[in-house]
């Protein structure tokens, strides 16, 4: 359950920094590097580990 | 409609996955989020570039926990005021762009420099979470409202616990800007489930309501959470701010710039390490961790401070620490009593160490003593000494002051095992506070306060 959670929520995370990446939209950026942050937040929490903030992640 | 599902709000932990997760366990993922934090500070943190330098020490030559415990030195509020100096207001300690900043803290600076403190948007939110984990362990949900009896300034107080009704989900209700009269008012009129203060303005608010011929045990407050010092965990406070208020009361324990560190436990003996965001050391004068169920310095990494790292970070505060399995069902470690006093409040009396925590316990014990009280630590040729300025409860008259201060030596000479002097004075004659109360006067030379030096990292 664990190990399909994390998988699910990076395929989330790497839809978000695509939408982020493309949006030429300042509302929509935000709200895609939140919605970056809180993956990366959900991960930390069923420990994977990778960086100390989203930005930092190797992409 | 509901925010969490029934059968998720039903749930004890708030992250069963780590509360409940086995040392073994435990100990492996710190290790990986330590080496995140170390290899993360020092390619961004100047002032932490040049220390593990300094020390000759790398981020991947941090192995293991005994790599971190050995190699790695102790950092201090004094070297990151330092690098806070070289190009205010935060220098070289930071480790981010602006662009990330959320919300900007400063301690008092009442012993001397403003400490500078960068939360961002993520450090913020998870500032909030530490608190939630004794939120929901003490049965709060999303439903429930919280008063904030306390103003929101630069000082970080209780601006963590905000950030954790957010993350709850739950309502804020502020108290800010107003007197306690018209905190006692508001509370009336918008019946909050629970208030957030310190120990000391909790109490203090019981005086104001007698003033205002109100009993605060009939309000619709349920949950009293206090922070800022020593309170819930010493029995004989718990158990007055619990009897004034007609409600549970619980704690959490933090540190301005490292945030809501400790979680009071639901079983109200003690808090808790938040493991999912901190690691801690409990070491001697030395700087060697002390055994699990000894007293020493709390030694503090957070895995939240992505603005200004802190690794290794001297708090100063004395805590007993224990792995024995706790009563509430985390794995978490815990630190019964919670804070037990200052590493410069250590006091020696005849070789017999005595915790203020303890001292202030035991007054309770005395029928016609308040909870007002100051302690004052000289130093003769020999020896530390201590006098308890106390104030006696209004209805005690003037003339039983000295046979209660009498009474008040013995309960000391007995539990404690050495002399404790005892002033018993007029109700109201010591200051009131509504943070932190000042309660700890040291007047013995600097030599004879406790330093830590030597040993692993210095």
């Amino acid at each position: 359950m664990r190990e399909e959670t994390i998988e699910r929520i990076r395929g989330i995370q790497a839809e978000v920094r695509r939408l982020r990446q493309a949006s030429d939209n300042p509302a929509i950026e935000r709200t895609m590097q939140l919605l970056d942050l809180y993956c990366h937040m959900a991960r930390w929490e069923l420990g994977d580990v990778e960086a100390m903030i989203p930005e930092a992640e190797t992409r | 409609m509901q925010l969490y599902k029934p059968e998720v709000e039903a749930q004890r932990f708030w992250n069963p996955y780590t509360q409940t997760m086995p040392r073994a366990e435990l100990d492996p993922l710190h290790l990986r989020k330590l080496q995140t934090v170390i290899a993360y500070a020092y390619a961004r943190s100047p002032m932490y570039r040049k220390l593990l330098d300094r020390h000759k020490v790398r981020p991947e030559q941090i192995r293991t926990l005994d790599d971190f415990v050995k190699r790695l030195p102790f950092i201090d509020k004094k070297e990151i005021l330092d690098a806070q100096a070289v190009n205010p207001p935060f220098g070289d300690a930071l480790a981010i762009s602006e662009d990330f900043f959320h919300q900007r803290f400063a301690t008092s600076g009442s012993t001397g420099t403003p400490l500078h403190i960068p939360l961002t948007y993520h450090s913020a939110e998870l500032w909030g979470e530490s608190w939630v984990y004794g939120f929901w362990a003490a049965g709060l949900r999303a439903r429930h409202s919280f008063y904030f009896a306390f103003n929101w300034g630069i000082f970080a107080a209780f601006w963590s616990a905000y950030m954790g009704v957010r993350r709850l989900g739950a309502t804020v209700i502020s108290g800010g800007g107003l007197d306690s009269k018209a905190r006692l008012r508001q509370i009336e009129q918008y019946r909050p489930d629970v208030i957030l203060a310190t120990p000391t303005y909790a109490l203090y608010l019981g005086e104001t309501a007698r003033e205002l011929g109100m009993d605060l045990a009939k309000t619709s407050i349920s949950h009293v959470f206090v922070a800022g010092e020593p309170g819930a965990s010493i029995p004989a406070t718990r158990r007055a701010i619990e009897e004034l208020w007609g409600a549970k009361c619980y704690e959490l324990y933090g540190i301005a710039e490292l945030g809501p560190t400790n979680p009071g436990c639901p079983l109200q003996g003690g808090v808790h390490l938040c493991e999912e965001w901190y690691h801690a050391l409990v070491v001697d004068e030395s700087g060697h961790p002390v055994p699990y169920g000894e007293v020493g310095e709390h030694i503090v990494t957070s895995y939240i401070q992505d603005g200004q790292p802190l690794i290794k970070y001297r708090t100063h505060d004395l805590v007993r620490w224990t792995d024995v399995p706790c009563g509430c069902g985390t794995t978490w470690l815990y630190y019964p009593g919670g804070v037990l006093g200052r590493t410069d409040q250590m006091i020696i009396v005849k070789g017999v160490n005595v915790y203020p925590s303890a001292l202030e316990a035991l007054l309770h014990r005395v029928a016609g003593l308040s909870e007002h009280y100051e302690l004052h630590v000289g130093r003769d040729a020999l020896n530390d000494f201590v006098t308890v300025k106390v104030e006696a409860r209004g209805e005690i008259d003037e003339n039983r002051y000295a046979s209660v201060g009498r009474e008040a030596e013995a309960v000391f000479k007995s539990a404690v095992g050495v002399s404790i002097g005892v002033e018993v004075q007029k109700p109201g004659s010591l200051p009131r506070y509504e943070l932190k109360a000042k309660r700890f006067f040291d007047h013995r030379p600097a030599a004879h306060r406790w330093q830590l030096s030597g040993g692993p990292g210095a």
